[in-house]
């Protein structure tokens, strides 16, 4: 698995851009009673002013260890070597649902053939060196598609410039 | 699968799978943004798009309703052909007609009204999008008529105005340079993400930032210091700042004592608003004023981030703007690099680095050479403060009382009656026009009601101009070519143009020759643009100078930074308005109708931003509504709800001693307790209804939208 999708959470703004642009991608229009791959939740707690509102923008994970590619009994869900990417051979799909039991994070959605859909990581795009269509669209870069550990690394670069600040400003000087 | 087949299922550009992409801009907001668009075209249809990565705009990224674009472009509602009404008003009984038959029809009915009547007997209107505003008000000055008007007159304007009241020229905030941002108030992830960008930015490098809003949002939990301020105080929450920066000696002396005018009677006007008042005002708890203060009067350079409606959708809202713009002139930020710098306009209220003639191009006729514009003796302070247009509010009074002189017809370029306040009443007046026209892509309610419907195209299809502040330019060719029989704005208007008989050189030299002549001094041409579809970096772009006062001071009667107003000076007598920025509570609230707020104690606030609706223009897309599925539904505390029994999505009627909507409850904690934010223009739920017509800023003549007094009722 090279590259992963990313949210990082404080930026996301729950505007619904990355939903929108997976719609517009895959060609699914609710109208029609299909179902968004990619969805945001507005998560409160506490009390106005000081309420707690985050945002999160949800789609399939692309677990390593797939629980979903497990419990499919017909082989329909595997994993690309490639691209890291969890497909599903809709060719190969009996509508079962066992997926969306062994599925933690609630993600398979049944298309009108009553069929397994969920995110395929824009492998098409992603093959062709394109940005999955919800991380290009994402007007904050909160939904980031980086190589596995780049995120993190960069995450814990900025705390370290952070920590050199903090240091820097009890000593009487800042850096910029 | 195959390979190709993979591809064209993930719809990669190329030529294996012939999808070509081509660029274009997104005008379903407008201005400021102007989005660069990445259209994926197969066989000429768009079958996907995305942000373009060379437009400084939006560096490859969109936002969600520019996401939407496709369902836009190919909604079944667009309008095929142009229209002749057979049924009554409102039927949506129309004909089918050419071109030439509504073109001729609209001339020749203009022409005898100018015979008849005067060219100002005419009257040409602009909604959405901004692009070809120039061309609609020279259209309207060349026939004769001073009444050309928009929907500015609810949007901008009034902010405008409270600045020019106060310096002259207005500032936008030096978002790059700034130390600390004080948005007031508004919300630019929902609305300007680009905004939102930098905001992020300033911060990494340190700036602070200070929000004031009623809600909570994804600005205000990025701040330093959020207020959130009950909906139409916020001229006192100013004053108590102004108050705690004079008497803690924190304002720039130098800048009082030199560029500013009547600064004494300001200072002892604010003595009454001490953080105390201001708290019981505002709801603002009074350290969180003294902190706010503190921080914007001593970080400096400080920039107000200022919206262009929120503030002034109040009955008392240009004072209230007035008192927040005055801040800046107390602390010196104003014309400062990182301050409130006053940036010049190159084309379409946007600001292009790039000097430019549309001002001469758009009023082709001086304002000396025809009758007053509509609504003159109503609004006096915005025909000496807005030189671009008539007071569109006026309408329904004007078409009504024909004086002082009558309107006889009304083309409308994207006209949405349900922008009025006691949307009706406007509607009900059209019924007097001899002729009313509406040009828009979609079959709206507004249309049904005009004589003549004509088809208008969207962005993708047509050509149009565009200037961005980061000193960028594009001059937009078709992506497709129009939908159906549809025609761009511009077209139409060239069309009429020519059919109304105009002796205008520049209407007869064609559109490209226009902007070739608009952007002449700029030394930029058509030609050249043509070479670089997606758009490109202007030349030469202006440098910007700071303090410009330094030279022939301020364009203000006084010629200095005015804490009272000259202008508002000489109407105190007949008008009543006062030459300070004076707090005065909305017409309908707590303050000034206690009785009235027995029976209807909520506050109502409409319009305030939702991410996936720039007023009704996304509510078409399956795309945008998914994402608020319960539309039409007003957002309510969880607090207010429990006292009054309400589960996420009861039926609710929100009513007003005018009249009542039935809409769905959307709990959130984003609304404080006692304020109900109801989003605008919905045909089923159209909360304009429950404002009278003359819930007006005197001043400005804007609806006081963002406060009025309701109740709420479990249905």
């Amino acid at each position: 698995m090279e590259k992963a999708i990313y949210l990082e959470i404080d930026l996301c703004s729950g505007c619904g851009a990355c939903a929108v642009a997976c719609m517009d991608q895959n060609d699914i229009f609710p109208e029609k009673g299909q179902s968004a791959l990619r969805r945001i939740y507005q998560i409160e707690e506490g009390e106005f002013p000081s309420a707690s509102i985050q945002y999160v923008s949800a789609a399939c994970l692309h677990c390593q260890d797939s629980p979903c590619v497990i419990g499919c009994p017909t082989g329909a869900i595997s994993k690309s070597n490639r691209t890291g990417a969890v497909i599903v051979e809709k060719e190969l799909c009996i509508g079962c649902h066992s997926c969306s039991l062994a599925c933690p994070f609630g993600v398979p959605r049944y298309d009108l053939d009553e069929k397994m859909q969920k995110c395929n990581l824009c492998m098409e795009r992603v093959e062709a060196s394109l940005e999955p269509a919800c991380v290009r669209v994402c007007p904050m870069n909160a939904l980031k598609f980086e190589s596995v550990n780049k995120v993190q690394r960069e995450k814990e670069l900025k705390f370290a410039g952070n920590i050199v600040n903090a240091v820097h400003k009890t000593a009487g000087h800042t850096t910029k | 699968m195959k390979d190709v087949q993979k591809l064209v299922r993930g719809k990669v550009p190329g030529p294996t799978t012939s999808i070509e992409v081509r660029k274009s801009i997104c005008t379903i907001c407008d201005p400021l943004t102007q989005c660069g668009l990445d259209l994926y075209v197969k066989d000429g249809k768009i079958i996907k798009l995305e942000g373009s990565k060379e437009n400084p705009s939006n560096s490859g990224t969109l936002c969600v309703k520019g996401a939407a674009n496709r369902q836009y472009i190919y909604n079944e509602d667009r309008i095929r052909t142009p229209l002749k009404r057979t049924g009554p008003r409102g039927s949506g009984k129309f004909e089918p007609i050419s071109w030439d038959e509504a073109l001729n029809t609209i001339a020749d009915k203009f022409n005898e009204i100018k015979k008849q009547n005067g060219p100002e007997s005419v009257a040409f209107f602009s909604g959405y999008t901004k692009y070809f505003r120039p061309y609609l008000k020279r259209l309207a000055h060349s026939f004769g008529s001073p009444n050309y008007l928009s929907e500015s007159s609810t949007c901008a304007n009034a902010m405008a105005m409270s600045q020019k009241l106060v310096f002259g020229l207005p500032g936008g905030p030096d978002l790059k340079n700034t130390n600390c941002l004080m948005v007031w108030s508004g919300n630019p992830f929902y609305t300007k993400p680009g905004t939102a960008r930098a905001i992020i930015k300033g911060q990494e490098r340190g700036m602070k930032l200070i929000v004031v809003d009623p809600r909570q949002t994804p600005t205000t939990a990025r701040a330093d210091l959020h207020l959130p301020v009950r909906p139409g105080t916020d001229g006192a929450l100013a004053l108590a700042m102004a108050n705690v920066i004079i008497n803690e000696k924190l304002y720039d002396q130098d800048f009082v004592a030199n560029y500013s005018y009547g600064f004494e009677d300001y200072r002892e006007y604010v003595q009454q608003f001490t953080p105390e008042k201001g708290e019981e005002l505002t709801g603002v708890p009074s350290d969180q004023i003294i902190q706010a203060a503190r921080m914007y009067a001593s970080v400096k350079p400080a920039a107000i981030l200022p919206s262009a409606s929120a503030i002034v959708h109040h009955t008392n809202g240009v004072q209230n703007y007035r008192a927040v713009f005055s801040l800046a002139g107390l602390t010196g930020n104003y014309d400062i690099v990182g301050g409130n710098l006053s940036v010049p306009q190159s084309f379409a209220h946007a600001p292009g680095l790039i000097p430019t003639k549309e001002e001469e191009f758009r009023q082709s006729r001086p304002w000396s050479e025809m009758v007053p514009r509509i609504g003159t003796d109503r609004f006096p302070v915005w025909v000496e403060m807005i030189d671009e247009e008539a007071q569109a509010m006026h309408l329904p009074d004007q078409i009504r009382s024909g004086e002082p002189y009558p309107l006889k017809a009304l083309i409308g370029f994207g006209m949405n009656y349900r922008m009025w306040p006691d949307s009706m009443d406007l509607l009900e007046s059209l019924d007097k026009l001899e002729l009313f026209v509406n040009v828009d892509l979609f079959m709206t309610d507004t249309c049904k009601y005009a004589d003549i419907v004509l088809p208008a195209c969207s962005s993708v299809e047509r050509s149009e101009l565009r200037c961005y502040p980061m000193g960028y330019i594009i001059f937009t060719q078709p992506a497709i070519q129009p939908l159906y029989n549809s025609r761009s704005d511009v077209d139409i208007i060239y069309e009429l143009a020519d059919r109304l008989g105009l002796n205008d050189p520049l209407f007869q030299a064609g559109y490209e020759a226009s902007v070739d002549w608009i952007l002449e001094p700029s030394g930029i041409t058509v030609a050249e643009l043509k070479k670089h579809p997606g758009g490109m970096f202007v030349p030469n772009p202006m440098k910007l100078r700071e303090k410009k006062y330094l030279n022939g001071g301020f364009k203000t009667p006084s010629g200095k930074m005015e804490f009272k107003s000259k202008v508002l000076e000489k109407y105190e007598g007949k008008f009543g308005f006062k030459a300070l920025p004076v707090y005065t509570p909305p017409k309908y609230s707590r303050e000034s109708t206690p009785e009235l707020a027995q029976e209807y104690p909520f506050i109502l606030n409409t319009g305030s931003r939702l991410p996936m609706f720039i007023h009704t223009r996304t509510f078409r897309l399956t795309w945008t509504m998914s994402l608020r599925p319960n539309h039409p539904a007003a957002d309510i505390s969880p607090v207010d709800a429990a006292r009054l029994g309400l589960k996420q999505d009861d039926i609710i009627r929100i009513s007003t001693p005018k009249d009542a909507i039935v809409v769905k409850a959307n709990l959130t904690q984003m609304v404080q307790p006692g304020v109900i934010h109801m989003y605008h223009g919905h045909p089923e739920a159209n909360v304009n209804l429950l404002l009278e017509g003359d819930y007006l800023d005197p001043l400005s003549g804007f609806p006081g939208f963002k406060s009025t007094l309701c109740k709420v009722e479990k249905i």
